[in-house]
């Protein structure tokens, strides 16, 4: 803030020498704008913490009261969590397990599209092929989450009925599946950002050296954007792993967890939302459970985005 | 491009990784807009919900929406614009401002939900606001900050420094040079920043059903104090339905919902014309 004092100086000076005083406003007018300025955007910054820390303070509040019940030991290595039984059991395992099954199957759908949507962006499609494929990414990028789940539950499962008898109306596998499709604009967008920052020399070295685009493209382009699509990877894996309606609808709310994919699971988002439907009573041990799994997931989500952030920077 | 690119493997996969993206929108949009068809007219959108699906609507739930986008813009693009401009513009070089930057950069990566969990504790019932349009504006707004302000940084990144020394040599006071250069020259790139953040936000239903949106609003909210209804979670509510009718009725309701933000995406882009 202090220099906006000698800059305000200089302005009026300036404004001297060239002899059009009237153009200018006042000196002490401008320097108190000036002051005013840097005060306001200092206080938006302030703010914007205060808020930052008020989610981080009530989080870890309310989680403190949750620990007093059950020790961090027990969160960490109990087998399940029956948070409505008799004798309540809060094992985190089976949810923390459930959120990485869904994560793991929406990576294998939207992993490899969303890379070869990019390549194809870049380096493939003509500018009418890639306008329409650009617009329905970002059309996919703009549908609510709760639709996903809306077409899963009732389109997806049915669907795979009919090749898989045995799935259940509930099942992770079609979950997986809207979730990788609501990841995969992510995925894709950002690959390519990363692939279009690929400097042209680089490309036509290789061509120059009488390579084929497909060799090009994957010793040369790919490599060198590679953290970006990193960085890309590790922003849709979060969002993945933090998305609740999908897996409320279409994965159902079974605490138990078989791993396999045809019957339901319940995740750390979705005990979140079922929960909180129930409208536990404040101060119970259920309703500081639902703090405590939102500050996992917070924790979970902040890394990500703060290993996501440093791979994309770091060269 | 060269003639060995006829067994091009790479090419044939991206062509059919399009292709599948491709069909995944076209499959998600065609059954929306196939179960939607029969359901939305006149007396869905002006109507309000009901326990027979022939004459439930989605009235109070575009109000409510309508209410929200407003009150999570008027409290996060204010604040998430200043705070960007003084990190890009005012705070020190130094490793505490980095610092500070980059914690409040990372709030962007924490799930909705969660957010959802703070609202319900600080504003529901800390403020002791209860389920109602203002705590969930309050709470929509703290999860669009984050977004805002690190997509408005970058936006004030994009300026190139010679445009701040250029007027800055001319005479310009630091608050001239940002109020006539750089906020000038970074507006497209922010307003598209804002954008990508209120659409995000407004569609989200897990903060709202964490929050305690009600299943059933009859009445359109006409305050910030009225009870909470949204598009969002009402076509969670329909979704959860097994008869036929109320399944087409959340088709109805979010296409309604794609709609809207379709539209907010369109004023966008013309106020990005304009600002050019």
């Amino acid at each position: 803030m202090t220099a906006g004092g000698p800059l305000g100086g200089r302005a009026t000076s300036v404004a001297h020498a060239g002899g059009h005083g009237a153009v200018l406003r006042p000196r002490r007018g401008a320097a108190l704008s000036e002051r005013l300025a840097g005060r306001v955007f200092l206080a938006c910054a302030v703010l914007a913490g205060v808020a930052a820390m008020a989610v981080v303070g009530v989080l870890a509040w309310e989680s403190a009261a949750f620990f007093s019940q059950v020790s961090p030991a027990r969160l960490l290595t109990d087998p399940s969590w029956t948070p409505l039984a008799e004798e309540p059991r809060f094992g985190i395992l089976p949810l923390v397990a459930a959120t990485a099954q869904i994560v793991a199957g929406a990576a294998a759908v939207a992993f490899p599209l969303g890379l070869l949507t990019a390549i194809y962006l870049q380096y493939y499609a003509g500018p009418r092929t890639g306008a329409v494929l650009t617009a329905a990414v970002t059309l996919l990028a703009a549908v609510p989450t709760v639709v996903y789940g809306y077409v899963a539950l009732n389109f997806v499962t049915p669907a795979l009925r009919g090749i898989l008898p045995g799935i259940g109306a509930f099942n992770a596998f079609s979950a997986c599946l809207a979730v990788g499709v609501m990841i995969l604009p992510t995925v894709a967008l950002l690959s390519r950002s990363a692939l279009a920052a690929v400097p042209h020399s680089l490309l036509e070295t290789g061509m120059a050296l009488g390579a084929a685009r497909a060799r090009v493209l994957t010793r040369a382009a790919i490599p060198a954007a590679s953290r970006g699509i990193a960085a890309a990877m590790a922003l849709a894996v979060a969002r993945a792993a933090g998305e609740t309606m999908i897996v409320t609808l279409a994965a159902g709310n079974q605490a138990r967890l078989t791993g396999n994919p045809l019957e339901g699971l319940r995740t750390l988002t979705a005990f979140i939302a079922q929960t909180s439907m129930s409208d536990p009573a404040p101060g119970t041990i259920e309703h500081h459970a639902l703090a405590t799994v939102a500050a996992v997931l917070f924790v979970g989500g902040y890394a990500v985005c703060a290993l996501a952030r440093w791979i994309g920077r770091a060269r | 491009m060269t003639p060995l690119a006829t067994r091009d493997l790479l090419g044939t996969a991206c062509r059919l990784g399009a292709a599948l993206t491709l069909t995944a929108a076209i499959a998600l949009l065609g059954v929306l807009l196939v179960q939607a068809l029969g359901v939305v007219d006149v007396g869905f959108l002006a109507g309000a919900p009901s326990r027979f699906a022939s004459r439930a609507g989605v009235g109070p739930a575009i109000a409510g929406t309508l209410w929200l986008a407003v009150l999570t813009a008027a409290l996060s693009f204010p604040v998430g614009i200043g705070a960007a401009v003084y990190f890009e513009e005012y705070a020190p070089r130094n490793r505490l401002a980095g610092l500070a930057g980059s914690a409040l950069a990372n709030m962007a990566g924490v799930p909705p939900v969660v957010f959802g969990v703070a609202g319900l504790a600080l504003f529901v019932r800390g403020m002791g606001l209860g389920p109602t349009i203002l705590a969930a504006g309050l709470t929509l707004a703290m999860l669009a900050l984050p977004t805002v302000l690190v997509n408005s940084r970058t936006a004030l990144r994009q300026v190139p420094r010679g445009v701040r020394d250029a007027a800055s040599a001319l005479g310009a006071t630091r608050w001239q040079v940002i109020r006539r250069q750089v906020l000038p020259a970074a507006g497209p790139g922010i307003v598209t920043g804002l954008t990508l953040a209120l659409t995000r936000t407004v569609g989200a239903a897990a903060p709202l059903l964490v929050l305690g949106a009600p299943a059933f609003v009859t009445h359109a909210p006409r305050t910030p104090g009225d009870i909470l209804t949204a598009l969002p979670t009402q076509a969670f509510t329909w979704s959860t339905r097994t008869e036929a009718d109320f399944v087409a009725l959340a088709a109805g309701t979010a296409v309604t919902l794609l709609v809207l933000l379709l539209t907010v995406n369109l004023g966008a882009l013309v106020l990005r014309r304009r600002l050019r």
